[in-house]
């Protein structure tokens, strides 16, 4: 039986398991690596030499198409990012109007007395010697002849003319243009005039009046033009001549004129026309 | 017609750009008067017979959106019509040395013709100070502004008038 067992032919296919198995366990166990690495290399030099040509050779066919594909997915792609920044800017700017119109609502909020129309500015007085602005609303919304108009700042002058839907509005700036205050600390009343280089002053304070550079002047409500009690600006400086019965000063107004987007019409106040009384 | 078209077309154009733009770009209180040079120009070129029929209805209207009185841009548009036939006729050479001179010659004219109003209207005039902190920076700005405006104008022209235009 064990003589039938170990035939010669058996024999072989042992020592052959048994070297198989020993080399399998010297590769796990990595002994074999460097020996691998050696006989390896030759042929992934071929192969990497071969791999490089082959690349070439497609390369040299396949890439016009490719750079065509990549010049009109970089051009889709540049299209999006100019599309995507205009909305950004698009954004920005609903942005920036919805902070002017909310703080135009606080204002309005918060001095509940009078009704408001809002308007957005849509254009400036052609010739540089008079300061007007036109606004988005006119008779159609409510608006009349001699309304005050406001920001959240303060004063900005009043509707001079309009039609349905639009509106002029002379600035308190503009050299025809009178306001009368009263000084806040002082307690005295004044008139601010505009001027042609849209500059306001203050005139006709008495000689004898104590005047605080700072002080804040607002709306009198005299003469039926303007509401009381609408902020219009500060002293800066004063001047008093000898022998003249009023001290005149200079004005710096609470309203930037020059970036005005926004504006509120008070559409409540009947502004008194006293022109026929004037002598 | 199509003249009287184009012409009309680059007036509200220019209206619309001085109102929402040009205002607004100022040297001290001064600013440009585009309107005034686009009238300037296209006077310069169009040939038109009734020509004057369509520089009235300009002045007419920016006389009635601006707080100005009408008769100065009534006046001043006038003045450009009139000066500007006398070119067309003498200076046909050059337009652009017509449109410097009509430029500096109205800026002046309108100038005055505001102070004018404005004294009439018993404004107190500091006369210096507004010479120089509106009137001189305007003409600047203006004379500044003539080239470009011609330039556009004479490529409009080339269009409204193929036979006309100068080289």
């Amino acid at each position: 039986m064990i003589k039938k067992l170990f035939t010669p032919k058996n024999l072989r296919n042992l020592v052959i398991i048994m070297v198989v198995v020993g080399v399998l366990f010297l590769a796990i166990s990595g002994y074999l690596t460097p020996i691998f690495s050696f006989s390896v290399s030759p042929f992934i030099s071929a192969q990497s030499w071969l791999s490089q040509r082959y690349l070439a050779f497609s390369d040299f066919f396949n890439s016009p198409r490719d750079m065509a594909t990549l010049r009109s997915e970089n051009a889709r792609l540049e299209n999006e990012v100019a599309m995507l920044q205009s909305e950004i800017v698009a954004l920005q700017e609903n942005l920036a109007q919805s902070d002017i119109l909310y703080t135009l609502l606080d204002f309005a909020r918060t001095n509940p007395e009078h009704e408001y129309v809002a308007a957005t500015v849509i254009g400036r007085e052609v010739t540089p010697y008079l300061q007007y602005i036109i606004i988005d609303k006119g008779s159609n919304d409510g608006l009349r002849h001699g309304m005050p108009v406001v920001t959240q700042q303060g004063l900005v002058g009043r509707i001079d003319a309009l039609i349905s839907n639009a509106a002029r509005i002379q600035l308190i700036t503009d050299a025809n243009s009178t306001v009368n205050v009263k000084l806040q600390t002082a307690g005295v009343e004044g008139l601010v005039r505009g001027s042609v280089t849209g500059e306001i002053t203050l005139d006709m304070v008495p000689v004898d009046t104590e005047v605080q550079i700072g002080d804040v002047l607002m709306t009198s409500g005299l003469g039926g033009t303007y509401p009381p009690n609408i902020f219009v600006g500060q002293i800066l400086t004063m001047q008093s001549k000898q022998n003249v019965l009023f001290q005149t000063g200079s004005i710096q107004p609470v309203v930037d004129f020059t970036n005005l987007s926004a504006v509120l019409v008070i559409t409540n106040f009947d502004s008194v026309d006293i022109s026929p009384l004037v002598p | 017609m199509l003249s009287y078209l184009i012409g009309f077309a680059g007036f509200a154009l220019a209206f619309m750009l001085q109102m929402s733009v040009f205002s607004q770009w100022q040297i001290l209180s001064g600013s440009a008067d585009i309107v005034l040079l686009f009238v300037i120009a296209w006077c310069l070129y169009d040939r038109s017979k009734r020509l004057w029929l369509l520089v009235l209805i300009m002045a007419w209207i920016v006389g009635a959106i601006s707080a100005l009185p009408i008769w100065i841009p009534m006046v001043v548009y006038f003045v450009v019509y009139q000066v500007s036939r006398v070119f067309q006729a003498r200076l046909m050479q050059s337009p652009l040395l017509g449109m410097i001179l009509l430029t500096f010659g109205t800026s002046l004219l309108q100038m005055v013709l505001n102070l004018i109003y404005l004294f009439v209207t018993r404004v107190d005039i500091n006369f210096s100070r507004i010479l120089v902190e509106v009137a001189l920076p305007s003409l600047l700005l203006n004379m500044l502004l003539a080239i470009p405006v011609h330039a556009v104008v004479r490529e409009i022209a080339n269009y409204a008038f193929p036979k006309g235009v100068e080289a």
